[in-house]
């Protein structure tokens, strides 16, 4: 074994080494490591933060959609019965007015019928009077009365 | 043939005295005078100095393990701080995951181990354990190699590229944590509760011997594990060295790469065990410094 000053040597190397492991290499690695660390949970934070969310989003959507989807058929229905009540007014309007036109029809179809029969018996009586005077003018020939009494019927 | 033998007996012993030997400057009493030891350069040829390693007092220094030492603590260190530097937030890099990786098993270890206040003893931990980490890889590189370069290339004999087979390296990380033990102690106990529990409670001074011993030990159970595995290493080199000089080259060839493999294979283990056994030790000492009980 020889000691000799060679230790004085390495302990003052070894000094300056923990010193820089101590100063510039020890603390800046812990540094970047707990940075990282944190870095990691955050990330994991966030990401379960953001799953929950999706989760809330998901339920909060489907809730939604079910709300829509009752009020959508629950509209559906009113129309439904709206229709169905626009359909009956609409019939019994239709039913009404078709019976107020056909009692006028009949109205003005008895008018013009009355009318008819006025103007008619109005015509025989004046056919009937103009027959009687031709009848007065050539009572002789009764030829001649039948040809006259056979164009009045046939004008009737 | 008995000469034959000790001759061989002689190249043996030189072979292995010879990578035992530390690129070693230092004051020669024979000349009054620095310079390297035992002729061991080219490089600095004004510089060599008559005395040998052993002939040199305390006052001298190995410089390879100074050169390693330095050099890998600034690879390590200088890689985890420029990881760090270039850090950012967001997704990281794979660097980054790397570095991050060694610290949090480092910081774990501490923060499992470590229930006291102060903010010393991760990068206490994180820089002992690294940095014996990258000494200890050097055992394996091949034993020949820096021999090799530094006597082709270099210009000089000797040159042990393994800082943890040098007793003064592990020695000075293992007084750091004792002088940190004992700050803590003081800070915790007080120094007169720190000295009665060193030398009266409850078994007398045998505290005191145990407080040494395990300081001592926490620097020779790492110095004696590498230096093993180091010699070990030689001793193979030298077994298939001596077997290729005697019969055949290529019949050597694989049984001393098999031996060489499996062992640093093994090794490997050592490497990184002894590393993390130290640091884990660290730690058990500081918190039982920093914690009352």
């Amino acid at each position: 074994m020889n000691i000799n000053a060679t230790f004085f040597a390495e302990l003052l190397a070894f000094c300056i080494f923990v010193f820089i492991t101590y100063r510039y290499i020890w603390p800046s690695m812990e540094n970047l490591l707990e940075d990282r660390r944190k870095e990691i949970s955050d990330g994991l934070e966030a990401a379960s933060q953001s799953q929950r969310k999706l989760e809330e989003a998901n339920k909060e959507s489907a809730t939604i959609l079910d709300g829509a989807k009752a009020e959508a058929s629950s509209l559906i229905n009113q129309a439904n019965s709206r229709a169905d009540q626009i359909v009956d007014e609409a019939k019994e309007q239709a039913v009404e007015e078709a019976k107020k036109i056909k009692l006028s029809a009949e109205a003005d179809i008895e008018q013009s019928a009355n009318k008819a029969k006025d103007g008619l018996r109005d015509e025989v009586a004046a056919l009937v009077i103009a027959g009687a005077q031709k009848i007065l003018d050539k009572e002789i020939n009764a030829k001649a009365n039948k040809e006259i009494i056979d164009s009045l019927i046939k004008k009737i | 043939m008995a000469k034959e033998n000790a001759q061989n007996l002689i190249e043996t012993s030189d072979y292995i005295g010879h990578h035992l030997v530390n690129l070693t400057f230092g004051w020669c009493e024979k000349t009054s005078s620095w310079g390297f030891a035992n002729h061991q350069q080219e490089l600095f040829k004004g510089l060599d100095s008559a005395c040998k390693v052993s002939e040199m007092g305390f006052w001298s220094f190995h410089l390879d393990t100074i050169f390693m030492s330095i050099l890998l603590g600034a690879v390590v260190f200088g890689f985890f701080g420029l990881v760090n530097r270039a850090a950012k937030k967001g997704v990281p890099s794979k660097l980054q995951n790397f570095a991050e990786f060694v610290h949090e098993f480092i910081a774990s270890a501490v923060n499992s181990g470590y229930h006291g206040t102060s903010k010393i003893v991760g990068p206490l931990a994180f820089a002992s354990c690294l940095w014996i980490i990258s000494w200890n890889l050097m055992d394996l590189l091949p034993v020949e190699m820096a021999s090799f370069f530094g006597h082709f290339g270099g210009g000089f004999n000797y040159f042990k590229i393994l800082p943890t087979a040098d007793l003064n390296a592990p020695l000075a990380l293992a007084i750091v944590v004792m002088i940190l033990v004992t700050y803590y102690s003081v800070k915790t106990h007080g120094a007169g509760g720190f000295l009665k529990e060193l030398f009266i409670v409850p078994l007398g001074p045998l505290e005191f011997i145990s407080y040494v011993s395990k300081h001592v030990a926490l620097a020779l159970r790492l110095y004696g594990n590498l230096f093993a595995g180091e010699m070990i290493f030689i001793l193979i080199a030298i077994m298939f060295g001596q077997f290729a000089m005697s019969f055949s080259q290529t019949l050597w060839f694989l049984p001393g790469l098999i031996l060489n493999l499996s062992w640093a294979l093994f090794h490997i283990l050592i490497v990184a065990l002894q590393a993390y056994i130290f640091m884990m030790l660290t730690i058990a000492y500081l918190n039982l410094a920093s914690t009352k009980h």
